[in-house]
């Protein structure tokens, strides 16, 4: 299947700001986020199509992932 | 001093009507540093009335870079003081009380008595969830905002929204402990605050409830977000 990751604020430091990617089916948010070297504890909000959900969340084909570091300062 | 025309260049974004309402305004400010400065300077001088500015810490050298209430000359001083002083003399109307302690959960009650709105300008997660929580408690509008580095969170919470602990429910800490906070980012923020504030005070419905705006001035990418 196929999906748009979208990454925000850090996230995107050394990544990208928006790619493709293509998953094996009943992948979930974990499987988009190992080859990209970021664990579960960085993530703030993870939204999928624009709800949110944990990485736990199974994703479907043209599924949009957008992920946020939490931005904590004053 | 009574200074006519104090507030000529605030027509016609704002009426004399909405200028009323923010001089019969009280507003806490909840943390005093990189956003809380600024958006106490700007509320002073848009002509809000009443200020409550909340913070338990000095001014340090490492403020000088983005705070816009310090500087050389008063290292040290607690910065609700430094504030104080600093908007007495850009508005003389405007009546400041600073608070030189940490805003706690249950101090809410007693620190927001006499509110109508707060503005969270704090640099803890957990805190901001809790700020929330008391001003939910009390039927207290807040505008929450965050910072780190280049980025930047804001949103409006009215009581029963809950965006803050759907934002920051999770997290202790943020990015900002690697990125720190240079001098454009908070002034940005602020203002988006600020901006926020005054529309709910006079009545104008608030462009970010039940959302956040995700600012990152690296791309200069200003995005919208609902939360669910």
């Amino acid at each position: 299947m196929h999906v748009t990751v979208k990454l925000f604020a850090s996230f995107r430091e050394g990544r990208f700001k928006v790619e493709e990617r293509d998953l094996p089916e009943e992948s979930r948010v974990l499987e988009v986020l190992e080859p990209l070297g970021i664990i579960p504890e960085e993530i703030a909000i993870c939204l999928v199509n624009g709800q949110n959900v944990n990485e736990q969340h199974l994703l479907k084909d043209g599924d949009t992932i957008a992920l946020f570091p939490p931005v904590g300062g004053g | 001093m009574k200074l006519e025309g104090r507030y000529a260049r605030n027509r016609k974004t704002l009426s004399e009507e909405d200028q009323l309402k923010l001089s019969t305004s009280c507003i806490a400010i909840v943390g005093c540093g990189g956003l809380g400065g600024y958006i106490a300077e700007e509320l002073a001088r848009v002509g809000v009335g009443r200020l409550v500015l909340i913070d338990g810490d000095r001014l340090e050298i490492s403020n000088l870079n983005r705070q816009i209430m310090s500087t050389e000359r008063n290292i040290g001083q607690w910065k609700v003081e430094a504030a104080r002083e600093r908007l007495q003399s850009v508005n003389s109307e405007v009546q400041v009380e600073g608070i030189k302690g940490w805003f706690e959960e249950e101090k809410g009650p007693e620190l927001f008595r006499e509110v109508d709105l707060v503005c969270d300008a704090l640099d803890s997660l957990p805190t901001r969830v809790a700020l929330e929580r008391v001003c939910h408690q009390m039927g207290l509008p807040l505008v929450f905002a965050s910072i780190a580095g280049w980025f930047g969170q804001i949103g409006v919470s009215l009581p029963g929204d809950f965006s803050v602990k759907s934002l920051f429910g999770g997290g202790k800490r943020g990015v900002e402990n690697t990125w720190g906070n240079p001098a454009f980012t908070p002034a940005v923020l602020a203002s988006l605050s600020v901006v926020e504030t005054v529309k709910l005070l006079i009545g104008r419905e608030s462009s970010l409830r039940h959302a956040w705006l995700q600012v990152d001035l690296l791309t200069m990418e200003f995005e919208r977000f609902e939360i669910q």
